[in-house]
């Protein structure tokens, strides 16, 4: 795999925690998304994505956890981000307004303990 | 005698040159005695005077110098038949005179003693003879009359008896005693040819003898006799025989014998002198034109058989010639069908010369069936062209009658005659098989050469590159070393160098093949320690039995921090700031391909700004009776402060460690990061790949400006999304350029984005964020399209001072 980002998956229960580490851009989003999605497996009910070792994110990093909300949803599974305060994608993604579609959180602790709960209804 | 006294002894070789006078007055004075007895005057008057001939022949052989040999002879002949001191003085300083104006003469006219040319005959004739001896004769009757032994009305015919008697043996003696004189030239005459020399003699003698006796018109008998020697034996035949017949002639005349029997003296001298000067022309002029025409006739045949060498060697020198150049000729006569070929045709098409039936057909059948029918149809062409003109060179290829296949390159000529109908063709075929096979094997070479050395360094923003590359010896031998750069998808930059032990394709295959899996690895593993792993791996595996020594690594421009793996290779260099140069020599562990686990070891260094990092191999530092050590020791010195020019640097490196006859081939591979200051320019293709390369550079330079962390962070958002904009939309499915300029004013960074595509911001459901996003992170956008592309230039106080 590309040395751009590396994709870490772990199983907690009914979570899966999925650590993304380096930078996502237009060349690797594809190739991240799909580490995501084999890193997920089948059982878990809730995926937990943690931003806190990314470096870079634009767009193409946005569109591509649309997407993965998107395809979670259809099958009926809920995803958060855990993004720290003071990240330097914090910008983009409080930009795009993406907080209000994608539950996010600021520490990996809190996401973790959070209860399952419906999908937003609707995306932006 | 009184000679020795007046030798002049301070002469060099004084006692040969008494010798030589002794050895003439002696002759002198027996050949006059001898003549006398011939006289038909008085006692001193002779019908020949042999001396004269004798002291011509001293003069012309032993030299002007001897005269006082002549003169002593003459002066003692003459004192007895003389009336006193007086006359005989006289009388021999015309007899010495005469002879010596002979021979002065006759060295002026060029004359041959070997009477060989007709003009020498001439000249003994007329000069030697007949001019000169009339100086004797008048001293010689003048005297005479002078001293009352001879009545004054007496003086003509006296005169001319003198004068004949001279002039005769001028003709008769002389020839005979040079004949004698000559080298005899050619040793072993056949035995016949001394009989017949003999028989020849014994017969003149005999008619001589008998003529004389019987019947005077039989006299004339001797004419074919002195013919026949002249003829078979020249001046050596003619001369004896001629001196023979005159003898007997004149001893006749003088015994009153024969045709003398009657008649006055002047009668009978007339006839005796008639005789003899047509027996002496006779012999002479004959002697000397046969001779004339023998000569002629041997240089002839000198000239010939030296011409006929002279074709012998040539044609084995073109034999020779074409045997080395692999080049035959052959020849066609085409209204006679006939073919002919040089050797070298022969071996070159697989034959004993000479010994094939070559006709067109024969010919043609060797060659290949698709280039037979280029010759059949050239051959038809030029046959039908009704004119002198070359046929276009043709390569073609013939099977030999072993099976071997030889690539030929033909040329050829016809020539027509006066009805411009073709007369013969000439041509030429050279063997150029090796000469084609040499080619071949060079540009395989070449390409493998270019393969394995990049053709260009990449351009690296920040990063100042050289390189170079020494075959080994003069015979640019492909070697074993290369080196690479490969920008990294991280934007770090991968530097690599390496050696494969040996020379040739082998070497320099293998190094093709680990360069190109060093660059496979590179881009997929951001470890150096993992890529040279798994390049042991490959060598293990796949290359057994190769030595190869590698260094790999990984620069963070940014940073400046070096990772990098060392599998055996001796160490880089780095001249830092102040010029001090030291070798990274940690992390060394052992060659490829060994199986050891040591070799993953990976270490890292940093290079601080100003420093230039050198990898070379060892070809560089290894110099025949010199240890490795001292090699290093010689690098570094020689790479204190390494310049500002990069490319000069190497060159200094090179000139100062590498001999002319270096045995092993040196690659070397100089680096320097250098600031982005200025105005960069980045022009890069519109790809994903370039994203993460380029935010490298701008981070960089953001550094280098001074740019706040969050500043930095929001400008290489803005760009990111800019040129993520126009790697999607500006050219399709088509390539493009993508240029990036970047400036800094006033603590305000610029940059500017141009494409020469055509896109608007996107509306998709998931993009649409691109532009407004842009706009939100920068204090200013403006964006301009047009046909030719756009533009999109943003600016951002950089510095916090100034932020809003």
């Amino acid at each position: 795999m590309s040395d751009l980002a590396r994709v870490e998956g772990e199983q907690r229960g009914t979570i899966c925690l999925v650590r993304v580490h380096g930078e996502i851009d237009l060349s690797n989003a594809h190739e991240v998304s799909s580490e995501i999605g084999v890193a997920m497996g089948q059982e878990a009910r809730r995926l937990v994505v943690d931003l806190s070792d990314i470096t870079y994110l634009d767009s193409a990093g946005v569109a591509l956890l649309l997407r993965l909300a998107e395809r979670l949803r259809s099958r009926r599974r809920q995803l958060q981000l855990v993004v720290p305060r003071g990240s330097p994608v914090r910008r983009v993604l409080d930009f795009t307004g993406l907080p209000r579609v994608i539950p996010l959180e600021s520490r990996l602790e809190d996401a973790l303990a959070q209860r399952d709960h419906a999908p937003p209804d609707e995306l932006p | 005698m009184a000679t020795r006294e007046r030798t002049p002894r301070k002469r060099p070789g004084g006692w040969s040159y008494a010798a030589g006078v002794l050895l003439v007055a002696v002759a002198y004075y027996t050949a006059a005695k001898l003549g006398l007895r011939l006289a038909l005057v008085g006692r001193n008057i002779t019908p020949i005077w042999p001396p004269t001939g004798i002291a011509v022949v001293a003069f012309l052989v032993l030299g002007r110098r001897v005269w006082p040999g002549v003169a002593l002879a003459a002066f003692a002949v003459n004192l007895p038949i003389s009336t006193g001191v007086l006359p005989a003085t006289a009388t021999a300083a015309g007899n010495t005179i005469a002879p010596l104006v002979a021979a002065t003469l006759l060295a002026k006219v060029g004359f041959r003693r070997e009477i060989d040319r007709l003009r020498d005959a001439t000249a003994i004739v007329f000069v030697g003879a007949l001019l000169s001896m009339s100086i004797s004769a008048s001293v010689g009757t003048g005297v005479l009359v002078a001293s009352g032994a001879l009545p004054a009305d007496e003086l003509p015919g006296s005169w001319a008896v003198w004068w004949a008697g001279d002039a005769m043996g001028v003709l008769v003696v002389a020839p005979f005693v040079l004949s004698l004189v000559r080298p005899w030239r050619r040793p072993g005459r056949p035995r016949w040819r001394h009989l017949e020399a003999a028989a020849l003699f014994v017969l003149t003698a005999t008619v001589c003898l008998v003529a004389i006796d019987a019947d005077p018109n039989l006299m004339f008998l001797v004419i074919p006799l002195l013919g026949w020697a002249a003829w078979r034996f020249q001046q050596r035949g003619a001369a004896p025989a001629a001196l023979l017949v005159v003898v007997v002639a004149s001893w006749a005349a003088a015994k009153g014998v024969g045709p003398f029997r009657a008649g006055t003296m002047l009668e009978k001298m007339l006839i005796l002198q008639a005789f003899n000067a047509t027996v002496a022309f006779c012999s002479f002029f004959f002697a000397a034109v046969v001779t004339e025409r023998m000569q002629a006739h041997r240089a002839l045949e000198r000239s010939a058989a030296g011409l006929e060498a002279r074709v012998r060697q040539r044609t084995s020198q073109l034999s020779e010639a074409q045997q080395i150049a692999h080049i035959g000729s052959w020849e066609w006569l085409i209204p006679q069908q006939r073919i002919s070929w040089s050797d070298e045709m022969y071996r070159i098409h697989g034959h004993v010369p000479q010994e094939f039936p070559v006709t067109f057909e024969t010919t043609v059948d060797q060659v290949h069936a698709e280039d037979a029918a280029r010759i059949r149809s050239n051959t038809e062409a030029a046959l039908q062209r009704a004119d002198d003109h070359d046929l276009p060179s043709i390569e073609y290829r013939i099977t030999r009658p072993d099976g071997a296949e030889r690539v030929l390159l033909g040329t050829a000529k016809v020539c027509v005659g006066p009805d411009r109908e073709p007369l013969r063709m000439v041509g030429t075929v050279q063997d150029v098989t090796e000469a084609r096979k040499a080619e071949r094997e060079h540009r395989i070479a070449e390409t493998l050469q270019r393969g394995l050395l990049p053709d260009r360094l990449p351009e690296v923003p920040g990063l100042a590159l050289a390189a170079r590359y020494v075959p080994a010896g003069a015979d640019m031998a492909v070697g074993g070393d290369w080196y690479d750069v490969v920008e990294l998808p991280s934007g770090h930059v991968g530097l690599a160098i390496g050696d494969v032990a040996g020379h040739g394709p082998r070497a320099a295959s293998t190094m093709g093949q680990l360069r190109m899996a060093l660059r496979a690895y590179a881009l997929e593993e951001p470890s150096p320690a993992d890529v040279v792993g798994r390049l042991d791996r490959l060598v293990s595996r796949l290359l057994e039995s190769e030595i190869v020594t590698l260094v790999y690594l990984v620069l963070d421009l940014d940073s400046g921090v070096v990772q990098f793996a060392n599998a055996g290779h001796p160490p880089p260099l780095v001249v830092g700031p102040g010029g001090q140069a030291s070798f990274v020599d940690q992390g060394l562990g052992s060659p490829l391909g060994c199986d050891d686990p040591g070799l993953t070891a990976e270490a890292s260094f940093r290079l601080v700004p100003g420093s230039t990092l050198l990898l070379y191999t060892d070809g560089l530092v290894e110099r025949r009776g010199v240890s490795i050590d001292e090699g290093l020791e010689r690098l570094a010195t020689a790479a204190t402060d390494g310049g500002q020019d990069l490319e000069a640097f190497c060159q200094r490196l090179l000139c100062s460690m590498v001999e002319d006859d270096t045995a092993d081939d040196v690659a070397l591979l100089a680096i320097r990061p250098v600031p982005l200051t200025g105005r960069p320019l980045l022009r890069v293709p519109a790809e994903p790949r370039v994203l993460a390369p380029l935010r490298q550079t701008l981070r960089r330079w953001l550094r280098e400006s001074d740019a706040d962390a969050h500043v930095a962070n929001d400008i290489l958002l803005a760009c990111g999304e800019v040129c993520t904009n126009v790697i999607q939309h500006a050219y399709g499915a088509k390539e493009g350029p993508l240029e990036i300029s970047l400036d800094v004013h006033d603590g305000t960074a610029e940059v500017t984005i141009r494409d020469q595509g055509c896109w608007r911001p996107s509306s998709g459901v998931h993009g649409g964020y691109g532009l407004p996003l842009v706009q939100e992170l920068m204090e200013s956008v403006e964006l301009t399209g047009g046909p030719d592309g756009t533009v999109v230039r943003m600016r951002r106080r950089a510095s916090s001072g100034s932020e809003r």
